[in-house]
């Protein structure tokens, strides 16, 4: 994919991000509206994975954070040296963690939504 | 011609260090405080991807079931967590600020317009629009420190 595709595409990445961080933290009592130790009981966890918004918002969140952390790492990493080797190392090494990443995730709210 | 050299002392190889290049790049002059903003936006961006894959991790637990779930919760309840926390708070609340004026900069007039490079040499793109940002994204990570210490220790 072209560097300049990969850049659009976070800047896409970072807009959804905000938002969905922001109701993220505001749904772990992060800011006032829902008591902090409660939204970590089990089954209110459980009852948000099973909620089809919720789960679409945790899933959205995943990819883009995945996307914008390990895009981010990836700039940082191609800053410090060059060369095609260098390159292609620090490209797969992102892609490969942004699957496990991304893989377990997704593994954890499918089986949540599904019933454990 | 050769006798007369005493000794050929080699160039003294500096250690490349890109993590202590960064640091002193931050630090060199002209000082200013983009530099270190650029310097923590990196080193939130960082630390919070690292949270991440240990957040990622975490939450996978509550797919094998209550008791596993109230375990780990158990095993992470301590001041140490809470403290870990309120630092991804805290660096979230800025990484998300700063990162405004940055995508600002990088997509808006604040830019500012070309102008003749006359003596001391002002960079457009160092502005007071940016830099009231990057004085309201401090100020948030300052509420947002209060916020999260009465949260998560009070």
């Amino acid at each position: 994919m072209r560097e300049s595709t990969l850049q659009i595409v976070n800047y896409v990445m970072i807009a959804v991000l905000f938002f969905t961080v922001l109701l993220h933290l505001a749904l772990h009592g992060f800011f006032g509206f829902v008591d902090y130790e409660g939204s970590l009981v089990y089954s209110d966890v459980v009852t948000r994975y099973r909620q089809t918004i919720p789960a679409v918002m945790l899933t959205v969140l995943l990819i883009s954070a995945a996307f914008h952390g390990l895009y981010g790492l990836r700039n940082i990493l191609l800053e410090f040296r060059s060369g095609p080797v260098w390159d292609r190392t620090v490209s797969y090494g992102v892609l490969v963690a942004g699957i496990a990443l991304v893989g377990w995730g997704m593994r954890t709210i499918v089986l949540t939504a599904m019933g454990g | 011609m050769a006798d007369a050299i005493v000794s050929v002392e080699p160039a003294r190889k500096r250690r490349k260090s890109p993590v202590g290049d960064q640091v002193r790049w931050a630090f060199w002059r002209p000082m200013n405080v983009e530099k270190l903003a650029l310097l923590v936006q990196r080193i939130s961006g960082l630390a919070l991807l690292v949270y991440l894959f240990f957040h990622v991790f975490v939450t996978g637990f509550v797919a094998s079931g209550g008791a596993a779930w109230t375990g780990i919760m158990e095993a992470l309840s301590n001041p140490l967590t809470h403290l870990g926390e309120f630092l991804v708070f805290v660096g979230v609340i800025f990484h998300g600020v700063n990162g405004i004026r940055i995508l600002l900069l990088e997509l808006s007039p604040l830019v500012g317009t070309p102008a003749r490079p006359d003596y001391p040499y002002k960079a457009q793109s160092l502005g007071r629009g940016q830099k009231s940002i990057l004085y309201i994204s401090a100020v948030m990570t300052a509420l947002a420190a209060v916020s999260a210490f009465f949260l998560l220790f009070w």
